[in-house]
């Protein structure tokens, strides 16, 4: 399974398709969703924007076992799910990051214990160029040369043109066009915390109201570079294969599922749903059919769809215990 | 020179000038609508499927876009290849040179699928419960024969789900509330009766879901065996195709008819997979829908404010201080009012309510989330202003002669204002409101934080008791617009949509003022050409 995997990437990259979902399978151990009755009433759901699609897939796969159930969904950015789990304004508080300790205290305040942390996929973060962008491949220090302000990775230099990256003819001396999104998104919070090493971004970086925006925006803009879920990707981009100068030596990894899985791809990270559960009654019955929903076959099935990557069987039986 | 003096002096250049600048603003509305259209429409038209020969196999799909040479890149050209789940994307950029002939072969087939996108390649065959029944052509033949019967059975399904399957669903759920307040009161007796109750249902609905699972089992009989240009098969239940358009063996005809009904699919049916395809009908349901509830609150809010101004208060510098406000109020930015709709409205009131009229369903909040009430009612705030002004500019034209008139013979103030004043302002108070209107349906900013939805499950108003749903959350158009634009995870196949729901949100715009033009004109003839 492995091997093939393999084999199919390197054939996609041999020939130029970008390597994406169309290779990943869920893992045939992860459980089938099983039906139960009555189940009705109201979600709500407010948070991250990375998951604001995967979350209308899994409502709209959720609504035909329970026609009658209602989910809204609503993703303006990760950092909009704490406070609505605070109010009581969502049930449901979909995340690209984990929460951070002020913003889980602030929880804690309020109900006596902790929100707590489901996570229903795996998101590789691709550093996107335009498609005609010949580069073969960019280091994490480099990324982070071209980003930041502060360089905390590393690099010797800043790297402002292409020629610094490599480039040769017309594109060494054309600056590099940098997009990137709004610091409610979650997606800028991790990106800022691995790729640049906590550093902080340039001012030049275009901030975007949405992860489909930063790809649209590097699908037209040639000497354009820019980050967000692998899923958002178009025919108009190339996700960059990546390496980590300080890990693996240096080797180059394309965002592949078996290198997220196995760490080797440096921007691999969970995706989070956050629940209020008190830990000494039981969980909302809605609630927790939607989340076993997400996390069974079905649901992880409904990942691969929208491009994301599912959980394994193991991660799986982990997440589903803390429902119960 | 003299001749130039003259013209200045008579006008001449003036309507010259001014009729210029008319037709400089005419130009750039239909520029704007044109561009719209042009880019949206388009976009239902069936297509000719192109086959070419690339280095990796034969390529099958709608020719989408083109890049000429530059430098050292060649020339490219984009195919929409469909098949997102063999494919993983719907679109793919591929090297002009030697692509071969570009053909387009007849039997080459689009099947629009409830999932995963189009399926773009041949239909190998048709089976009913594994068995062959047709292959090649004639396969195709009978699959488009058998369409409408899964298409019915699919639509049966659903109604069945929603209707009765749901019923059930909310007794159970009402049987939990009440549950749990019989819990805190400790009433063992009336546990006992509920339990008999919801074994009852149960059992109701275990049959419902047996006769259910019956129909799916039918509706699954009938499969498709699809394979694409590079010979990968896939298997779709007719049940689950939406559509089959053989593009290159259609007529201009036939292809008509698959435009018009991807329109009428567009305007009238529920969105799918992530609103990137589908329908848009509840984002028009729930513009709609707000602005008429925004209309109902904000007519009386603005009026009686108005009427108070100009004919009771005593003008002084209060009055005058309070028009200042109210005019200011028309400038504020609508994200402030989003802000105080949210923290006022939702948290405070919504939270109020829910406390003392909903305590049931809590900690999942009735009214303490965004919802249509909060919407409309923060839109009505943001749009007082204007009616409020042309209110007292309508008052204010009301001739004193048939004030005096009426005064004289013996009618009270509030008399004369019911009788003779409103009635004859309000074609002005028609006015504001139609401004209102204008002002309230492209308004997207407040609407993200007082209750839209990028997907809302349940319209505002249905068949289930009590039919308003004021605290449902809803779409909206320019949101939707916003969402599908920027935040759509096939934001390629979403662009021609984005166009179509603007030229939408043009049109309910359109007739939502021309219906208000048209009650103003019938009050008019009415009052017999009166003011304003």
């Amino acid at each position: 399974m492995r091997i093939r995997i393999l084999a199919q990437t390197l054939l996609a990259a041999l020939v130029g398709v970008t390597a994406t979902a169309q290779n990943v399978k869920v893992d045939p151990k992860v459980s089938t969703y099983k039906k139960v009755s009555g189940i009705n009433g109201n979600l709500n759901s407010i948070g991250s924007d990375t998951l604001n699609n995967l979350m209308a897939y899994w409502v709209e796969g959720f609504n035909k076992k329970y026609p009658n159930v209602k989910i809204q969904v609503e993703g303006k950015g990760s950092t909009t799910a704490p406070p609505a789990l605070i109010e009581g304004t969502s049930q449901l508080g979909p995340m690209s990051r984990e929460m951070k300790s002020e913003e889980a205290d602030k929880f804690e305040k309020k109900f006596g214990y902790k929100p707590t942390k489901v996570a229903v996929a795996i998101d590789t973060l691709a550093v996107f160029v335009n498609k005609n962008n010949p580069i073969k491949s960019l280091s994490m220090q480099q990324v982070d040369a071209i980003f930041s302000k502060g360089r905390k990775g590393g690099h010797a230099k800043d790297i402002k043109t292409w020629g610094e990256l490599g480039l040769t003819g017309e594109a060494a001396n054309k600056p590099i066009s940098l997009y990137g999104r709004n610091s409610a998104s979650g997606t800028y919070g991790y990106f800022k915390e691995h790729a640049l090493f906590k550093g902080d971004y340039k001012d030049s970086v275009k901030e975007q109201p949405g992860s489909s925006s930063v790809v649209q925006s590097v699908g037209s803009d040639r000497y354009a570079i820019g980050y967000s879920g692998i899923g958002y990707a178009t025919s108009g981009v190339r996700a960059v294969p990546m390496s980590d100068e300080a890990k693996n030596g240096g080797a180059v990894f394309e965002a592949t599922y078996a290198n997220a899985l196995s760490g080797k791809y440096p921007l691999s990270r969970y995706l989070y749903i956050y629940i209020n559960k008190d830990p000494k009654k039981a969980i909302d019955p809605l609630t927790r059919e939607f989340l076993k929903f997400v996390l069974s076959k079905e649901g992880q099935e409904i990942v691969v769809k929208d491009g994301f990557l599912p959980l394994t069987a193991k991660m799986e039986a982990d997440e589903i215990a803390k429902l119960n | 020179m003299s001749r130039l003096a003259d013209r200045i002096r008579q006008g001449g250049i003036f309507v010259w000038f001014s009729g210029a600048l008319l037709a400089f603003c005419l130009a750039m509305i239909v520029s704007l609508v044109g561009f719209i259209v042009a880019k949206g429409m388009g976009y239902f038209w069936p297509s000719p499927l192109v086959q070419v020969q690339t280095a990796d196999g034969p390529l099958l799909g709608e020719v989408t876009a083109h890049e000429p040479a530059r430098g050292e890149e060649t020339e490219k050209i984009q195919f929409r290849v469909g098949n997102r789940d063999i494919y993983g994307q719907d679109f793919r950029w591929v090297p002009a040179a030697g692509l071969g002939p570009q053909e387009r072969p007849k039997d080459a087939v689009l099947v629009e699928r409830l999932e995963y996108g189009p399926f773009i390649g041949r239909i190998a065959s048709l089976s009913h419960e594994g068995q062959e029944v047709a292959t090649g052509p004639a396969a195709l033949e009978e699959a488009l024969k058998r369409l409408p019967e899964a298409s019915r059975l699919r639509r049966h399904i659903q109604s069945i789900e929603k209707g009765q399957v749901g019923d059930l669903n909310r007794r159970i759920e009402q049987l939990r509330l009440s549950r749990k307040r019989l819990e805190a009161k400790a009433d063992a007796a009336g546990l006992a009766a509920l339990d008999a109750k919801a074994a009852d249902l149960q059992a109701a609905y275990d049959q419902l879901q047996g006769s259910l699972e019956q129909i799916r089992t039918e509706a699954k009989a009938w499969t498709l065996n699809l394979q694409t240009a590079d010979g990968q098969a896939k298997e779709c239940p007719l049940g689950a195709v939406v559509r089959m358009v053989p593009a290159n063996a259609m007529g201009p005809l036939d292809k008509l008819g698959v435009y018009l009904s991807r329109l009428w699919e567009f305007a009238a049916d529920d969105p799918r997979e992530s609103n990137t395809e589908g329908g848009i009908f509840p984002a028009i349901f729930g513009t709609v829908m707000m602005v008429l509830v925004m209309s109902v609150l904000v007519v009386p809010l603005g009026v009686v404010t108005a009427l108070y101004l100009r004919e009771y208060a005593k003008q002084g510098w209060l009055v005058r201080a309070v028009r200042v406000a109210v005019n200011n109020l028309a400038g504020v930015p609508s994200i402030v009012f989003g802000v105080f709709g949210l923290g006022f409205f939702v948290y405070g009131l919504g939270g109020s309510i829910d406390r003392l009229f909903f305590a049931d369903s809590l900690p999942t909040p009735t009214f303490g989330t965004g919802g249509i009430l909060w919407a409309s009612l923060t839109l009505a705030l943001l749009t007082v202003p204007v009616v409020v002004v042309a209110t007292e500019e309508a008052l204010g034209a009301v001739p004193r002669s048939q004030r005096e008139a009426s005064l004289a013979m013996g009618a009270t103030k509030w008399q004369t204002l019911w009788n003779v004043v409103l009635p004859s302002a309000t074609p002005g108070i028609l006015t504001g409101l139609i401004l209102a209107i204008a002002r309230g349906a492209g308004e997207v900013a407040p609407l993200m934080l007082t209750g839209v939805v990028k997907l809302a499950p349940a319209m505002p108003l249905d068949g289930t008791f009590p039919f308003f749903h004021l605290d449902r959350k809803f779409m909206h158009l320019g949101f939707h617009i916003y969402d599908v634009g920027f935040q759509s995870p096939n934001s390629e196949a979403a662009k021609p949509m984005v166009f179509m729901a603007s030229f939408l949100l043009l049109l309910v715009v359109v007739v939502l003022n021309l219906f208000a033009l048209n009650l103003r004109r019938k009050l008019r003839e009415r009052l017999g050409g009166s003011t304003f």
